[in-house]
């Protein structure tokens, strides 16, 4: 192709000024990569924060509603949630519904459960306490419990507790003593404290007591069913997809983590508005850069253009040799760019602090590589279609008396 | 011999706001093919413009135009500049060489860029042009790398690219110092009497003319008189 020839030869006949503009957009694409690594990473860390202890979906049964039966048809019933304290609400299929949810694809843990509210009595000393009775062999399926035990270990067996370490401390309890159990339904059982762990978050440190399924059913009534299915995804941004896909094949309620959190979700909008605001800049400046920079070459190559059109060489060929210049430019900014800040943002994530965290959470293989490549290469083609329509436009004989 | 050019009738009117000022009033002229004519007359004569006219870089206010047996004044600006490319050649009092090419390259260029590059057949003719006017060993100069009468011959060489009908030349020698401007007109009638090239040379040098077959005199805007060429450079 003839055009791209030129366009070529154009570029590489001022090899400073095509070096300084390619910089020039390499440094707009690395800013636009550091920003949208730095805003995922970010993403990342808060979501992995949020969801590395607890469910990324929850199954629980319905929320039942009673309507008043008025008889006529035409008067419209309002429904009211039902509760009650004696009938307790439960999924009695629960081994058929986590067979459908361990067939879904995305799917990595799941745990059923029996949770509800007690007291852990200790001589004197009474704390309300958030009991979740599981399958011993999937303890760690939600809540990472066992790498995190402090003393004791994690075998619940058939009387076994494991609490954290500040409800512990309130209670004056270490590993092997007994404590008594008193629930909300009245059951009460005397349980050995098998194990004490420490997560970091004080909601489960000081609250949350773990027991066997088996030894939760007596003590909150429930013979057969659980009250709730946990379930961890490889994704947890695939959480709501698949939450609204259990509903419906379930009927149950299903909740995804960023209903429980959406301050969270909220931040994390914000920051993802924020950053793309920082990133159409950084395109606009990458755009006006290329365009400013042909509109210059335009003009300096008035009379070479204007003797192509005197020997009736099409306008259409002057614009494919103008628009090639901003395709070769934004091509190799954005490659120079994608190296650049591919190389910045894995410098960063490499820096750590005293206490071996990452002062930034970027994440290097999220800076949107692909995207800031095709979006900086459109972007200079268009940013030299106007340059292209103008030089494609120069009056042969206005050239030629120059 | 064939006619290659034929205009009639040709004005050309200029209007800036409410003034008109008519630089050529009414143009009758006629080329037959291989003819070498000086087209001569006084600055403000109007020469320029109907040059720019019988080359299809300017639209007359009036008159018909026939090249090489094709009406020409009413081809819409995609026709011109294709007509342009084919038909017509085209070499400058500045040589207007592209700065980044080589001399075969800018011999080329006429014919390459339409076809979307140089083949085998272009680049052979283009060698074959650069080594009529003498640069064969240049080829691969960069254009910036010749001398100013080099730079010419290059475009001339240029010009017959496409072989073209008609080789409008506007003051050719008029950069150029006594001997380039000498070997320049050789050249061009060389190129007329050997390859029956038709050429158009707008010219205020007496000289130049002298080297045409004949010289058509503008004055003020009309053809004053038309006559042989009979002074050679030689007769100096």
């Amino acid at each position: 192709m003839f055009a791209l020839k030129v366009a070529r030869r154009y570029l590489t006949s001022n090899p400073a000024q095509t070096v300084l503009l390619v910089t020039g957009v390499a440094l707009g694409v690395t800013v636009f990569i550091f920003i949208t690594a730095l805003i995922e990473g970010l993403a990342v860390r808060l979501t992995d924060q949020v969801t590395a202890n607890s469910a990324h979906v929850t199954l629980e049964p319905p929320t039942r509603l009673a309507e008043i039966l008025p008889g006529d048809p035409a008067v419209r019933t309002e429904g009211v949630a039902l509760v009650s304290t004696f009938q307790r609400r439960q999924i009695r299929s629960w081994r058929s519904t986590a067979e459908l949810i361990t067939r879904q694809p995305g799917v990595s843990a799941l745990s059923p459960q029996i949770s509800g509210n007690a007291f852990l009595v200790k001589g004197e000393s009474v704390q309300p306490v958030s009991v979740t009775g599981l399958e011993p062999e999937g303890l760690d399926a939600i809540t990472p419990i066992t790498p995190n035990l402090v003393s004791g270990q994690g075998a619940l067996g058939a009387d076994g507790l494991l609490i954290g370490t500040q409800l512990a401390e309130d209670l004056g309890l270490t590993a092997g003593q007994p404590v008594l159990l008193r629930t909300d339904r009245g059951g009460e059982r005397l349980l050995t404290v098998r194990g004490i762990y420490k997560t970091g978050l004080q909601s489960l440190d000081s609250r949350v007591a773990f027991l066997s399924l088996q030894t939760a059913r007596p003590l909150f009534d429930l013979p057969e069913g659980v009250t709730n299915i946990e379930i961890k995804l490889d994704d947890p941004g695939r959480a709501r997809e698949v939450a609204e896909f259990l509903a419906g094949a379930t009927g149950l309620r299903a909740t995804p983590w960023q209903d429980k959190n959406l301050n969270l979700e909220d931040a994390l909008e914000a920051q993802g508005r924020t950053g793309t605001l920082i990133q159409i800049f950084s395109l606009i400046s990458i755009i006006i850069g290329v365009a400013s920079a042909l509109v210059l070459s335009a003009y300096r190559r008035r009379s070479e253009v204007g003797i192509m059109r005197a020997f009736g060489i099409s306008g259409a060929f002057i614009v494919a040799v103008f628009m090639l210049q901003g395709l070769l430019i934004g091509l190799a900014g954005g490659l120079l760019g994608c190296v650049s800040g591919y190389g910045l943002c894995t410098f960063l994530a490499s820096l750590t602090d005293a206490e071996g965290n990452a002062p930034l959470p970027i994440a290097p293989e999220r800076g949107g590589y692909v995207a800031v490549l095709i979006l900086t290469t459109i972007g200079a083609v268009l940013a030299s279609a106007f340059p292209a329509r103008s030089a494609s436009r120069i009056d042969p004989l206005e050239a030629i008396q120059q | 011999m064939s006619s290659v050019l034929q205009a009639r009738g040709v004005v050309m009117t200029f209007r800036n706001g409410d003034e008109e000022t008519e630089v050529l009033r009414g143009i009758d002229v006629d080329l037959a093919a291989g003819e070498l004519v000086a087209l001569v007359g006084a600055s403000g004569s109007g020469k320029s413009t109907l040059l720019s006219i019988l080359g299809l870089l300017l639209r007359p206010t009036a008159g018909d135009i026939e090249i090489a047996g094709q009406r020409v004044d009413d081809l819409n600006e995609k026709a011109r500049a294709a007509f342009r490319n084919q038909r017509l050649g085209f070499v400058f009092q500045f040589h207007h060489l592209l700065p980044d090419f080589t001399a075969m390259e800018n011999v080329a260029f006429p014919a390459a860029a339409p076809a979307g590059g140089i083949s085998p057949e272009m680049r052979k003719r283009a060698l074959s042009l650069l080594d009529r006017v003498g640069l064969a060993d240049r080829a691969n100069f960069p254009a910036t790398r010749l001398s100013g009468g080099q730079k010419q011959r290059v475009a001339i060489a240029r010009a017959l690219m496409n072989r073209p009908d008609l080789v409008i030349a506007d003051e050719p020698t008029g950069n150029l110092d006594l001997r380039s401007a000498g070997q320049v007109l050789d050249l061009m009638g060389e190129v007329n009497r050997e390859d029956r090239a038709t050429f158009l040379i707008c010219t205020h040098d007496e000289h130049v003319a002298a080297r045409c077959d004949r010289r058509i005199q503008l004055v003020d805007g009309r053809v004053q008189a038309e006559g042989d060429g009979s002074i050679s450079l030689t007769d100096r």
